[in-house]
């Protein structure tokens, strides 16, 4: 029962920040809207650089080792992996750890103290004011880390290849322009989008609706939020890549039809 | 509460009747005045001022704001009638994620109204006036403010408001000797910048039996 709740109350909440959007003009919604976009996107995207790299590279080296890859494999793997599943997916497990625990955090501790309470009395309509700035922004933070990431592990792949395999970065580089889809970029793009949506949902729900108006209520908020998010995470990944390419699980499952 | 004449009730900013477990409290408000109240205990004035932020009344009681029945009232004409009253109360504090400019100047940024620039000048006369220093004042959180400030802010959110009834519930509560004898001021500024609203405070009888 409680299951199908928090999904009546999450879909409900993302009905409402659709339905609301057009408030997003107003001057203090779209300060919070461009808040939410520096601390989860730019203040993130800092202390990326180096995993993202990283991720690149070992993925590379790792694949490189165990299937003793050509050039075109190589390639493949960054696209197919890096590029398409891995970039969205590191960003929306940034998105939740930095700031969908935070957002959770914040939105019991208002709940809790009485604020939201406080706004309502003002006349400030809760879903407007707390949730809609968080949702959108964080739909767009998530998007541009995502492709951030993207970025750094591909190049960190193309620059380490070189060194475990018979070709030179240019020749990589440019294999891999040949195998780029317009696809890809839609794909991931709109999939890092609904990741980040989900997850804001997600945490603002949980955050609105504390199990009770005690400050321990607040670890069992964030829990579950970032548990939630992380499964709702991956459940629509594995629904948009049998949707869009027809696998799930990398490839391990297919589509009939 | 006998039902007034139409007449009559537009002549009344409040008319409160709680009648619960054999306590009858009733509060009647004309408009434009400026009352003191004071309720049996903090449970009643916490009703009191939650029935009139929400204009809405539990079992056991009975409200009238600014002339309409709120027990009729469909949700449209409840959210008008909310946003022609206010309260500076703790059950109506000061958000503590935003500085106290933007806890002043939120519900005109959000609304539309008043420009920003008469909530601009509003706060710095108001603040001049209670002997606090703007630019510092203005840009500290809640957290970092002391009571008195924190009331002072609050007031300010509410004259920015603009409400016909405005409820100020526990003014000194927590204040010292000093500190209550500057919010005193409060009415003052209050009816000389809204001479037609209504203030209302109130307090409970237990403070003075401490």
């Amino acid at each position: 029962m409680q299951a199908l709740r928090e999904i009546e109350g999450g879909v409900r909440l993302s009905l409402n920040v659709a339905a609301r959007i057009g408030q997003l003009r107003k001057p203090p919604i779209l300060e919070s809207f461009l808040r939410q976009i520096y601390f989860t996107g730019v203040t993130a995207a800092t202390g990326v650089v180096l995993r993202a790299s990283v991720l690149g590279v070992m993925i590379i080296a790792v694949t490189m080792n165990v299937l003793d890859a050509d050039v075109d494999l190589a390639v493949k793997i960054l696209l197919l992996v890096v590029f398409r599943e891995i970039g969205p997916l590191a960003a929306a497990v940034v998105v939740i750890l930095r700031s969908g625990s935070a957002m959770a955090a914040e939105m019991a501790m208002m709940r809790i103290g009485g604020q939201t309470r406080a706004l309502r009395y003002l006349s400030i309509n809760l879903y407007d004011y707390l949730v809609l700035p968080r949702a959108i922004g964080m739909m767009v933070a998530t998007a541009v880390l995502a492709f951030y990431i993207q970025f750094l592990a591909v190049l960190g792949g193309l620059i380490l290849s070189p060194f475990i395999i018979q070709a030179s970065f240019m020749e990589l580089a440019g294999r891999l322009l040949d195998l780029f889809q317009p696809v890809d970029f839609y794909y991931s793009t709109l999939k890092s989008l609904l990741f980040g949506f989900a997850i804001a949902v997600v945490c603002c729900y949980h955050g609105l609706n504390p199990p009770d108006l005690t400050h321990n209520a607040v670890p069992r908020v964030v829990t579950r939020a970032v548990t939630q998010s992380a499964m709702l995470v991956l459940t629509i990944n594995a629904v948009f890549a049998y949707i869009v390419f027809g696998i799930l699980f990398f490839g391990l499952v297919r589509a009939t039809v | 509460m006998s039902a007034p004449q139409p007449a009559a009730r537009a002549q009344m900013a409040l008319r409160y009747l709680r009648n619960v477990e054999r306590q009858e409290v009733a509060v009647a408000v004309p408009r434009g005045s400026v009352r003191h109240v004071r309720l049996p205990d903090d449970a009643t004035r916490a009703h009191l001022v939650t029935a009139v932020l929400k204009a809405r009344c539990e079992p056991g009681e009975e409200l009238e704001l600014l002339g309409e029945p709120v027990r009729e009232l469909k949700r449209a004409a409840r959210e008008r009638l909310r946003a022609r009253v206010g309260a500076l109360s703790p059950i109506c504090g000061l958000i503590t994620s935003l500085n106290t400019w933007e806890n002043i100047s939120l519900p005109a940024a959000y609304h539309g109204h008043p420009p920003m620039a008469e909530v601009e000048r509003i706060t710095h006369e108001v603040l001049a006036s209670f002997g606090a220093e703007p630019r510092e004042f203005l840009r500290r959180l809640p957290d970092q403010l002391g009571t008195l400030e924190r009331r002072i802010a609050a007031f300010v959110r509410l004259l920015v408001a603009a409400p016909e009834l405005a409820v100020i519930d526990g003014l000194d509560e927590g204040l010292s000797r000093s500190e209550a004898a500057r919010v005193a001021g409060f009415e003052k500024e209050y009816r000389s910048r809204h001479p037609e609203g209504t203030l209302l405070f109130v307090d409970t009888q237990e403070e003075d039996d401490l």
